[in-house]
């Protein structure tokens, strides 16, 4: 375990340092770090005030937001998976991305009436995503009373009457905002800056830190509900709360940076096999793992092709998608060998 | 110790359990008998507060379960189902430890006496050896044993288990209720079980509950309850009762 988080914290060093020294300007390390050092009063800056922008403005925040949206895909990811036991469970699994879709969709798509307001996107698609949420609880759930069958459910008509309306918007729209919804549903880092990453600051971290202190209670979750109950866990509050908190910060990345797909789904898979099963450990790595994972699929992404940027959401399904089967053919060989 | 009043539980408009009244003595056995259907698994999840009485109330030591929070009922009655979910990855030490979560919180780590707790049972059920080992490498019986340790690491005083010796072979089953009988008769533990072999059921209860659609149908001695015609009408067998070296055994009989 101290070796795994040794490693994860070596990776998230180098994410950073890949964050801000990758780009289509080639600035040294070196002189970033002098950079650094020179705003604790140690040496002098080497860099010009443009490449002082390009780091501070501009990749720095970029960084920072992919960090923050890493980390709390994953967490989200991991804690969906031990709330409701099942290991295809994502962050998305109750309506978020649908609703934070449709929300998305109504700002950017003309329709006509003119009503269209693209600065809104991330307002309206934080507000789709929660109003989905809300009302995948109170159709598959009646609140506490919920069971999570019934929730999975509800979450997947949700989803379904969201993914319509807004595939139904699309056909009213003209090509142009057809392709920015596009763009938008496959999520990019590309217009992240500092008021981004203030906006979604507070709720991400105040939803890892609920997420990771649940660990402890989505481990006797693992036994069931009723076992889990008999054991002292009041299951429907605890749960309650690791859906409203993963919801919560996963909407709030997800107004800031569009739909990011699969790092909620390998990135605690990956985890699992190199910490075992308790969600004390998992979820804590994940953190770390998450955020280094999209910092440097944001790199892939934005050097790849440069200067045009592939979609971010892209390059974490062709990463993520073979890294998966990989993992289940690992887990299928250590079962048989087991 | 343990009062059924005049309890009802049900399911819609279906009533699973009707009109039970029944106190259960502290330190003593009782185990619930009676066909597929007759209500015994709901019984014994109202008891350990997983579902709420329609009508009447269960109290232990004079405190209505359905009035406790999980952590309190957790630290009064202990419970084993079924078909317990075993976790694949987690260690037989870690799946006891769960019996402690009520004792430490969600908040903070075990204890050192949680700890120690924990080992202790390990111990008595002599589940030592294996506890570092995956909780799925276990066999059936050593796994039976297990849930029951982490039950007995809640150090509660009643104890309800949901035939707790299914798809146990005869040898297991025996080990395990002796584990239980011990925890009884040194311990001062409370247990209600629900058992479907009426021959073991005889044997190590103090007492037999006699039940079918829902209803108290005889309550007594465990001899006394084997011999009853109500027990066999209930089966709707004959059932013969003999004597092997002071024990009762009952067979069923083919009409």
């Amino acid at each position: 375990m101290v070796l795994v988080a040794v490693a994860t914290l070596v990776a998230l060093a180098a994410a950073v340092v890949c964050g801000l020294v990758v780009g289509p300007t080639s600035i040294g390390t070196a002189r970033i770090i002098g950079d650094v050092f020179s705003y604790l009063g140690l040496g002098h800056s080497t860099l010009t005030s443009t490449q002082s922008s390009i780091i501070w403005q501009i990749r720095a925040p970029r960084m920072v937001l992919g960090l923050l949206a890493g980390a709390m895909l994953a967490v989200a990811g991991g804690t969906y998976q031990g709330v409701f036991r099942n290991p295809l469970a994502d962050p998305y699994l109750l309506g978020v991305a649908a609703g934070a879709g449709l929300g998305a969709t109504i700002a950017i798509v003309d329709v006509g009436s003119g009503l269209a307001a693209p600065s809104w996107t991330p307002l309206l698609a934080f507000g789709g995503a929660i109003i989905a949420v809300i009302v995948t609880w109170a159709i598959g759930g009646r609140g506490l009373r919920s069971n999570t069958s019934t929730l999975i459910l509800a979450g997947v008509a949700v989803a379904a009457l969201f993914t319509s309306t807004q595939t139904f918007l699309q056909q009213q729209a003209s090509t142009n905002s057809i392709t920015r919804v596009y763009i938008w549903l496959l999520g990019s880092l590309a217009s992240a800056s500092w008021s981004s990453v203030t906006l979604v600051l507070p709720y991400v971290i105040a939803c890892i830190v609920i997420c990771v202190v649940a660990g402890r209670a989505l481990d006797v979750m693992s036994v069931g509900e009723d076992e889990s109950r008999s054991l002292g866990l009041p299951v429907r509050r605890v749960r309650f709360i690791v859906i409203a908190a993963s919801s919560l910060g996963t909407a709030a990345i997800v107004s800031a940076v569009g739909l990011i797909g699969f790092v909620g789904i390998i990135v605690p898979h990956i985890v699992r096999l190199l910490v075992g099963t308790s969600y004390r450990r998992i979820l804590p790595i994940s953190v770390i793992f998450g955020a280094a994972f999209l910092v440097f699929a944001d790199t892939i992404a934005r050097t790849v092709m440069a200067p045009s940027e592939l979609p971010l959401g892209v390059v974490t399904a062709i990463v993520g998608a073979p890294v998966f089967v990989l993992i289940l053919s690992l887990r299928r060989q250590m079962v048989t060998s087991a | 110790m343990i009062e059924l009043h005049e309890l009802s539980v049900r399911a819609g408009s279906t009533a699973l359990i009707s009109d039970v009244t029944l106190n259960v003595e502290a330190g003593t056995w009782c185990t619930i008998v009676g066909p597929n259907g007759a209500g015994k698994t709901t019984l014994v999840e109202t008891i350990a507060g997983l579902r709420r009485p329609s009508h009447g109330s269960v109290s232990i030591g004079g405190q209505q379960v359905s009035s406790m929070r999980e952590r309190q009922r957790a630290l009064r009655v202990a419970l084993v189902t079924q078909h317990p979910i075993v976790p694949s990855g987690m260690s037989v030490r870690d799946y006891v430890a769960l019996g402690r979560t009520a004792y430490h919180g969600l908040l903070r780590a075990p204890s050192v006496g949680d700890r120690q707790a924990v080992t202790d049972v390990l111990a008595r059920l002599s589940l030592d050896e294996y506890a570092n080992r995956d909780v799925v490498t276990l066999s059936g019986g050593e796994r039976q044993r297990m849930v029951l340790a982490r039950a007995l690491a809640q150090a509660t005083m009643v104890m309800v288990l949901d035939e707790p010796i299914t798809g146990l072979d005869l040898r297991h089953q025996i080990t395990m209720l002796e584990l239980l009988q011990k925890e009884v008769h040194e311990c001062g533990l409370t247990v209600i079980a629900t058992l479907h072999d009426l021959t073991l059921a005889g044997q190590f209860a103090d007492r037999l509950v006699l039940l079918d659609h829902g209803r108290l149908v005889l309550d007594g001695p465990s001899g006394e309850i084997v011999r009853s015609q109500e027990l066999a009408d209930c089966y709707g067998m004959n059932l013969r009762v003999i004597d092997v070296d002071g024990a009762d055994v009952v067979i069923p009989v083919r009409h």
